[in-house]
């Protein structure tokens, strides 16, 4: 029995998992609070990013173009950057931080914005916005480099570096959240409470969830401030609970400033929220309450009225975010199932030798495949042509056909999924996303079980 | 002085000449906004890019096709799923799409080579589908990549294929308009005549502009069917790639949504003399004419008046319901392109809605001369709006709903409007009569939503109403309502089911006596 | 009739064309003149007894005469002043609604792209 770890194969993307550099960097700066990010490149680059978000938050991002049109591909469009930082500042006086993030096509001509954000400090800024704080923030996002994901590790580390100040230590744990959702920030920020640990938490996002009022204008954005990223250079310590979404940044204050750096775990399922909080115990000497223990208890208690009798043998996919990816696995592991096909999907080099795959590799007894560089084609190729049976898909929703047409339930986790109405409201992570994850799966099983008349009688005196 | 300034963009003063309040009396000789122009950067404007135009609204719709981006994933997984537009062979175009995954190795050394490669890939996987079409994007155009060489290439080698090339990256032009004008050029140079067509009928369309959005084309195919009428192709909704090669065949060119696609009408007339007929196939006045004049051209105008009656008759006194009740509702109608003009007066006319503002976000001067035309004084036009100006005229002018983009429903939704999807709609598709049906009962689901009024409640200040449990939509709606009318016999409330296209897909040969089965000749143009 | 009546009488017919055709608004000058020109003066004709049987034979004659057909009906079902003008009066008023239309969409429009050469 093995577990294979191979790349795709095909030099084309049939169905793809990603999106390109820039979203990762637009998803990181509409976390910081008075920011808005200006795209450099075309405007789908913006436009699509801003429907994405809204089609899984179901709110509305605020986020810019440069609008490089024709004449700025051929002759270089710099000047549209200067002319749009100038109109936004015009027009949103509350705005204070503005990361310019270039595309594929600004990468390709060769715009120097590094040089133009010089420029600007030095000119526009001062004669025509003296006094007031702006940070303009390079980020560079090219679209053929990586994917979503290196795009975010690289922006949330662009954003850092930039503002970390070294000053008197604040005694608090930087903590790098990776891509989550709203729900896994309260989740997160929950458990860091029980543990009495004060934390900057990169990004706030839980205000993305943002009310419907009965006066005023509450578009959503993130509060995370600009003090609060100058503080992260003078953190005791930083985590970064995904090594390939934020692990950059915490690597660089470690460098820079000396602030010892923790990689992992992505805390999903009851034995990585286990070593998550062990990992805080070790980093910052606070102990785990009893009240963790209780919680932890609870969540037990609803995986194990699941495991035995409906989870085990469950053949599952997994597609997504590589940390989403691998920590869902190791929990359904966990949880009886078997997990047999994990997409990756993009090209990141160092997805061979992550010590989560050796370690899946060395210890997995059923044939199981991950694929890197992958896209859909890999899991609907196999499911088609190639006779995989499937119980469960776990992944984002521009899967969805492949369920549905091969009617295979599939539980919507990751980013998007927009598919399903609230999931980002809940979390995956920490005892409480165990409980909701492993909830969620059951029910889409019953579900299923009850359409296709398999069983279904048996949850009568479940 | 028509020209409209937003407190918002006092500081850029080129935004003026875009937005014009339609004065008393006033023509269009008078007011009209600039269109079409480069967008300001930094505005948060609406527009998209043109591969969007090109690819992602004309192309892909095309349903037997393998629709292949050669660039990086990202313009390919944007442009995945994101519209409501059906086929019906299952709906492959929606399903699956290919991207060329360009690297940075590629960006240096170029990627022709690894194109071709994904071409033979892509036929590989998807063997019974014979067609593609390649979309240039931002990267590879930059990079000078010849896809119209490598297309070449493969069909000499594989003689049962047929690809089109459209070269149309995101900054071809200052927005998605620019797209849609590139696909069309290109296709009626590259494609059109390539194909000799089977006609089936004495009379023979194309019909053109209209994208299938939640099934509109098969709505209309089935009234074109009704009256004997052989659709020959679609641009390009449910539409065929190899039915839309054959175009040059057809007596007349129907045309719905010229903003997208009047250029290729245009170039039809000229090169092979078919005639452009532009029509609405919203409401059921525009609709009906519009049947009445596709009738005349063919002399079958009495086959259009058999479904125009029939159709009034069944969907009438549900559509009258709703206009009872939406009578003097301001709307804001803010869509893409050419709804703009479509249902600017229609919504007035035959739901009672009132029009306060008209937008476009990648329009030209000749949607709002047809949108200001149509629509009533005091109507405020924009072109190219910004976030910031929409919200301010929100404010200002207190729609009680707003038809426009997922998106920015998201920000009205949070000043407490009520929004319908223009673009994808919410419970269509809105042509044809029960469309048009369907369409006025979201509109008055949206506004007399009890969760709407919930949500003008301050309960820390407000007064609570404690003395209701619930309040339904009629309560809302019918409360100054004469008695009369809310108890109109004959008028009723939308009796159609949750999805009309079972109903249209499961017809046969016997519901439509007028198709002709067998292959005529095709009757010379005089 | 007057020339205040007819004016107003052109007035009612020409805001019905802004209001409720897309005819007149192809997307070049070339092309506004002859749609113009061919509907109005079909328009006419049928205002004047020209019999609907009466359908051209040439496929782009016929699309103008679709539309005046159309329109010559509207006419006729809105405005019931048309049944009390002669043959002349009817022609004069065409005229006029033509050279407003004229104005309208095409010397007086302020649509740039009317005179792009290119399609």
């Amino acid at each position: 029995m093995a577990c294979e770890v191979k790349g795709r194969e095909r030099v084309g993307v049939i169905n793809p998992i990603f999106t390109c550099q820039p979203a990762g960097a637009q998803f990181m700066s509409i976390g910081i609070k008075d920011c808005i990010g200006i795209v450099h490149g075309g405007q789908g680059c913006v436009m699509f990013v801003r429907l994405i978000f809204s089609q899984h938050f179901k709110e509305s991002f605020e986020l810019a173009s440069s609008s490089v049109h024709e004449e700025g591909a051929v002759f270089g469009a710099v000047k549209r950057v200067e002319e749009g930082i100038d109109v936004m500042l015009m027009r949103y006086p509350h705005v204070k931080v503005i990361p310019i993030i270039t595309t594929c096509s600004t990468e390709v001509i060769g715009d120097d914005v590094d040089g133009l954000v010089n420029k600007l400090n030095e000119g526009l800024l001062k004669e025509k916005y003296p006094g007031r704080e702006v940070h303009l923030v390079p980020i560079h996002a090219p679209s053929f480099v990586g994917s979503m994901i290196s795009g975010y590790d690289s922006a949330v580390k662009d954003v850092v570096a930039y503002f970390a100040e070294k000053g008197e230590p604040t005694g608090k744990l930087n903590v790098f959240t990776g891509w989550v959702n709203p729900g896994d920030v309260t989740a997160l920020k929950h458990l860091l409470a029980e543990m009495e640990i004060e934390a900057n938490v990169l990004f706030e996002i839980e205000s993305f969830d943002s009310p419907l009022m009965p006066e005023g204008q509450h578009v959503s954005h993130g509060e995370t401030t600009v003090e609060d990223l100058k503080e992260t250079g003078r953190a005791a310590a930083s985590i970064a609970l995904n090594r390939y979404e934020g692990g950059k940044a915490a690597k660089f204050l470690e460098k820079t400033f000396n602030i010892p750096a923790t990689i992992g775990p992505t805390p999903i399922g009851i034995r990585n929220t286990d070593t998550f909080l062990q990992t805080l115990k070790t980093i910052t000497g606070k102990p785990i309450p009893a009240s963790l223990v209780k919680e932890r208890g609870i969540a037990i208690d609803a995986l194990t009225d699941l495991t035995h009798m409906f989870f085990a043998e469950k053949k599952v996919a997994i597609y997504g975010n590589p940390d989403l990816v691998i920590a869902l696995a190791q929990f359904c592991i966990d949880l009886e199932m078997k997990p047999m096909l994990l997409l990756l999907g993009d090209d990141n080099s160092s997805y061979a030798t992550d010590p989560r795959i050796l370690e899946l590799q060395a210890n997995v007894d059923w044939d199981m495949e991950i694929v890197t560089n992958a896209d859909f084609w890999e899991m609907e190729d196999r499911i088609k042509n190639k006779g995989l049976e499937l119980d469960l898909i776990l992944g984002h929703s521009k899967g969805r056909f492949t369920a549905i047409d091969n009617k295979i339930p599939m539980v919507r986790v990751g980013f998007p999924t927009y598919d399903r109405a609230g999931m980002f409201r809940h979390p995956v992570v920490g005892y409480a996303g165990a409980i909701w994850l492993a909830e969620q799966m059951a029910n889409a099983l019953f579900t299923d079980m009850e359409y296709k008349g398999e069983r279904e009688w048996s949850l009568n005196v479940w | 002085m028509p020209y409209h300034e937003f407190e918002v963009s006092k500081c850029i003063p080129e935004r003026k000449k875009h937005a014009v309040v339609k004065g008393p009396g006033e023509t269009l000789t008078e007011a009209l906004p600039a269109g079409y122009l480069n967008t300001i950067p930094g505005s948060v404007s609406e527009r998209g890019c043109a591969y969007c135009g090109a690819k992602h609204v004309i192309g892909q719709p095309m349903k037997d096709v393998i629709h292949l981006s050669h660039g990086p994933v990202g313009c390919t997984y944007d442009t995945w799923q994101t519209k409501r537009y059906l086929s019906d062979n299952d709906n492959f175009q929606l399903k699956y799409t290919f991207a060329s995954d360009m690297k940075e190795k590629h960006v240096v050394f170029g990627a022709e080579k690894m194109l071709k490669q994904n071409i033979l890939e892509a036929f590989k996987a998807f063997p019974d589908i014979k067609r593609m079409s390649i979309y240039q994007t931002c990267a590879s155009a930059l990079i000078g990549d010849d896809i119209n060489a490598v297309a070449q290439e493969v069909m000499e080698e594989m003689p049962e294929v047929d690809i089109f090339v459209c070269n149309s990256p995101g900054f071809r032009g200052p927005s998605q308009s620019g797209g849609h004008h590139t696909i069309c050029i290109a296709w009626m140079k590259d494609k059109v005549g390539t194909v000799e067509p089977e006609i089936t009928s004495d009379y023979v369309i194309n019909y053109v502009g209209e994208y299938n959005i939640q099934g509109d084309q098969e709505v209309m195919q089935d009234f074109f069917k009704r009256m004997g009428i052989q659709i020959l192709s679609t641009f390009t909704g449910n539409g065929s790639y190899d039915d839309l090669r054959g175009m040059h065949r057809a007596h007349l060119n129907v045309l719905e949504c010229a903003r997208s696609s009047e250029y290729l009408c245009n170039e039809l007339r000229v090169k092979y003399g078919i005639p452009r007929l532009d029509i609405d196939g919203f409401g059921f006045g525009p609709l009906s004419d519009s049947l009445r004049t596709v009738g005349l051209f063919f002399g079958i105008e009495e086959r259009a008046e058999e479904i125009i009656a029939e159709e009034t008759a069944r969907w009438k006194p549900e559509l009258d319901w709703y206009r009872e009740r939406l009578m003097g509702k301001k709307v804001c109608l803010w869509p893409g392109g050419s709804k703009l003009w479509h249902w600017a007066k229609v919504i007035q006319e035959e739901m009672g809605v009132k029009v306060v503002s008209v937008y476009t976000k990648f329009g030209h001067q000749g949607d709002m001369e047809k949108g200001i035309a149509r629509a009533d004084e005091d109507t405020l036009a924009i072109d190219d709006p910004n976030e910031l100006e929409t919200l301010e005229a929100m404010y200002k002018l207190k729609p009680d709903v707003i038809f426009t983009g997922k998106r920015p429903g998201e920000y009205a939704k949070k000043i407490r409007v009520p929004y319908l999807n223009a673009h994808g709609y919410h419970n269509g598709p809105y042509k044809g009569y029960e469309g048009w049906v369907r369409f006025a009962r979201d509109i008055y689901n949206a506004i007399y939503s009890p969760v709407h009024q919930l949500a003008l409640v301050d309960i820390s200040k407000d007064e609570i109403a404690t003395d209701k449990s619930f309040t339904t939509r009629r309560m809302l709606s019918d409360a100054r309502l004469p008695e009369g009318v809310r108890n109109a016999p004959g008028l009723r409330q939308y009796t159609g089911k949750f999805d009309v296209m079972p109903g249209l897909r499961n017809k046969t040969k016997a519901d439509y006596p007028y198709m002709q089965d067998k292959p005529t000749k095709l009757a010379d143009a005089a | 009739m007057d020339e205040n009546t007819k004016s107003d009488y052109a007035k009612q017919m020409l805001t019905y064309i802004m209001k409720h055709c897309l005819w007149q608004f192809h997307s070049r000058t070339w092309d506004r003149e002859r749609q113009n020109r061919e509907i109005l003066t079909k328009t006419t004709e049928l205002l004047c007894g020209l019999e609907e049987t009466a359908v051209p034979e040439d496929r782009l004659d016929r699309c103008y005469w679709v539309d005046a057909v159309l329109l010559a009906r509207n006419y006729r079902r809105l405005f019931p002043w048309l049944g009390e003008l002669d043959n002349l009066e009817i022609t004069e008023l065409m005229q006029l609604v033509r050279e407003r239309l004229d104005f309208q969409t095409i010397t007086g429009s302020l649509n740039v792209e009317l005179t792009d050469h290119q399609y």
